[in-house]
């Protein structure tokens, strides 16, 4: 069974300004299925569609064709949120509240019964490191803290699907190593991952397929055989099938 | 419905740790001393005057203050981004709305108290109000307050503009205490285009001439009958704007 399927799913960004109607593709009849129990990263640029991608599995935004479904379920799909776990790109917290609480709130969003959700959250704020600081309010935690408090929150209630969108940018080497060690861990317990990333080498340690986006479409799937043991194929496929949407050309110093 | 209480809980933490709520207190004690200041200037009204003033104070302290946080209630969140990670949770888009506003009402309602028993104490020293026109008086506050915090929220969502809402609110705020004028105005003018837009404008704006306990100062306490029309008033109103409130919300997409 799918994890996530999308069906020949496109979203259209329209912008209205002073009666002018602007129209941005962000993705293009992307099909993609991931199995359960599976490691799926997105790669692409800036603007490629990697986060229209995870919001339309959110159900932040609405295809403008296509289906999209989660866990068999054609999203959003209330109940069916109950089971994934979401952490995006910076740490969207309440900054008002303590890391306990913000962790009691999500657990009990995610309908934890209110029995469980002191343990619940004092266990997972211990697991990310965070147990002598779960006391303090957020205003008060570095960006480290704050992204671990993020994949806290997004495991409090023990989901069978993670999407984590870039959650190894801006984080020191060492944090980058704990999440990496974390989305393997999340693959031993068999759950599905799927997360989107800039950085290429990131990708190929934990995935067991990525999908390259550029321009909104999936341009290219490869499976952990075809890279394995092959340094820098990911690389050249990645340069060879992209091309930059954003109007930036590259960095030249001669 | 069972994600209200959350929602509810971590609106209303917010709101009272807000400094901003804090300052409407202390701008509430220096009204209420300026009111013990004035009132020592006509010394056989004393009573009468400290107790129309500090209500005054009170409403006009509650309507800025609920504007003011209903205005931000939802743009802020959408701002600081902290709603991906509500709504990524099985929350429903009309149980966030309910719990927010129910939050913040509640944190309002809350500093309205204090605010009341200042002034009750300051009023007990000075010859005292009778308890059940006092109560009916906070309460016909609290209703204005639910009716204009519901109106700044569909602002809000409507308009998309904290400047524009708060504008919007305000105007409306005033022509709410000139409905019965706005409607004699109307019947007055010759031109059928203006008469419809006057009464439209009239049954738009909250009425506010519903909520007039001093027409009743002279009795012990306002008729039964009255005050359930005005709660009844009170709940229609703020449920028609949280409806529409609601019918905006879930076509937003973040």
């Amino acid at each position: 069974m799918n994890a996530i399927r999308f069906q020949r799913v496109s979203k259209i960004y329209r912008r209205s300004h002073l009666g002018r109607t602007t129209e941005t593709a962000g993705l293009v009849e992307l099909d993609l299925d991931v199995p359960k129990g599976e490691v799926f990263g997105l790669l692409g640029l800036n603007g490629s569609g990697k986060t229209t991608a995870i919001k339309l599995l959110m159900g932040l935004h609405l295809p403008t064709k296509g289906e999209v479904e989660t866990l068999g379920r054609r999203a959003p799909d209330i109940e069916v949120l109950a089971k994934i776990g979401y952490a995006p790109e910076a740490a969207y917290l309440n900054r008002t509240l303590t890391g306990r609480e913000n962790l009691r709130l999500f657990a009990a969003l995610s309908g934890i019964p209110r029995a469980e959700r002191e343990a619940r959250a004092a266990d997972m704020l211990e697991k990310v490191g965070l147990g002598k600081a779960m006391d303090k309010r957020l205003s008060e935690y570095s960006k480290g803290m704050l992204q671990r408090a993020s994949l806290a929150q997004a495991l409090v209630h023990d989901p069978e699907l993670v999407i984590l969108d870039e959650p190894v940018t801006g984080l020191d080497p060492l944090a980058i190593k704990e999440v990496r060690a974390l989305i393997l861990w999340l693959k031993g317990k068999g759950k599905t991952v799927l997360f989107s990333s800039h950085d290429i080498s990131e990708v190929e340690r934990v995935c067991d397929r990525i999908g390259i986006l550029s321009g909104g479409r999936l341009v290219k799937v490869i499976k952990q055989d075809e890279w394995r043991g092959k340094p820098d194929y990911l690389e050249a496929a990645f340069a060879a099938a992209v091309t930059r949407t954003d109007g930036v050309g590259p960095i030249r110093m001669e | 419905m069972k994600t209200i209480p959350a929602v509810f809980a971590y609106t209303f933490k917010e709101h009272v740790r807000h400094k901003a709520w804090l300052s409407s207190a202390l701008f509430g004690l220096v009204l209420l001393a300026g009111s013990l200041v004035v009132s020592a200037l006509a010394q056989d009204e004393r009573a009468r005057l400290m107790l129309d003033l500090g209500l005054a104070a009170i409403e006009a302290i509650s309507l800025i203050g609920v504007v003011f946080l209903t205005v931000n209630l939802i743009l802020q969140e959408v701002e600081s981004r902290a709603i991906y990670l509500i709504l990524t949770h099985p929350v429903k888009r009309s149980d966030y709305l309910l719990g927010r506003f129910l939050g913040t009402l509640s944190a309002v309602a809350v500093s309205m108290a204090g605010m009341a028993v200042m002034h009750a104490v300051l009023l007990g020293l000075y010859g005292g109000a009778a308890p059940g026109r006092y109560l009916a008086a906070l309460a016909c506050v609290l209703g204005k307050t639910a009716v204009m915090g519901a109106l700044s929220l569909l602002l809000s969502l409507a308009l998309t503009s904290e400047a524009a809402a708060m504008a919007f609110a305000v105007f409306l705020w005033l022509l709410g205490h000139f409905s019965s004028e706005m409607r004699f105005l109307a019947d007055r003018s010759g031109s059928s285009l203006l008469n419809t837009t006057i009464v439209a404008f009239s049954h738009a704006a909250p009425d506010f001439a519903r909520f007039n306990y001093r027409d009743f100062w002279h009795q012990p306490a306002p008729p039964a009958e009255w005050l359930m029309w005005t709660a009844i008033y009170v709940f229609a109103y703020t449920g028609a704007c949280l409806a529409l409130s609601v019918q905006l919300f879930e076509q937003k997409e973040f």
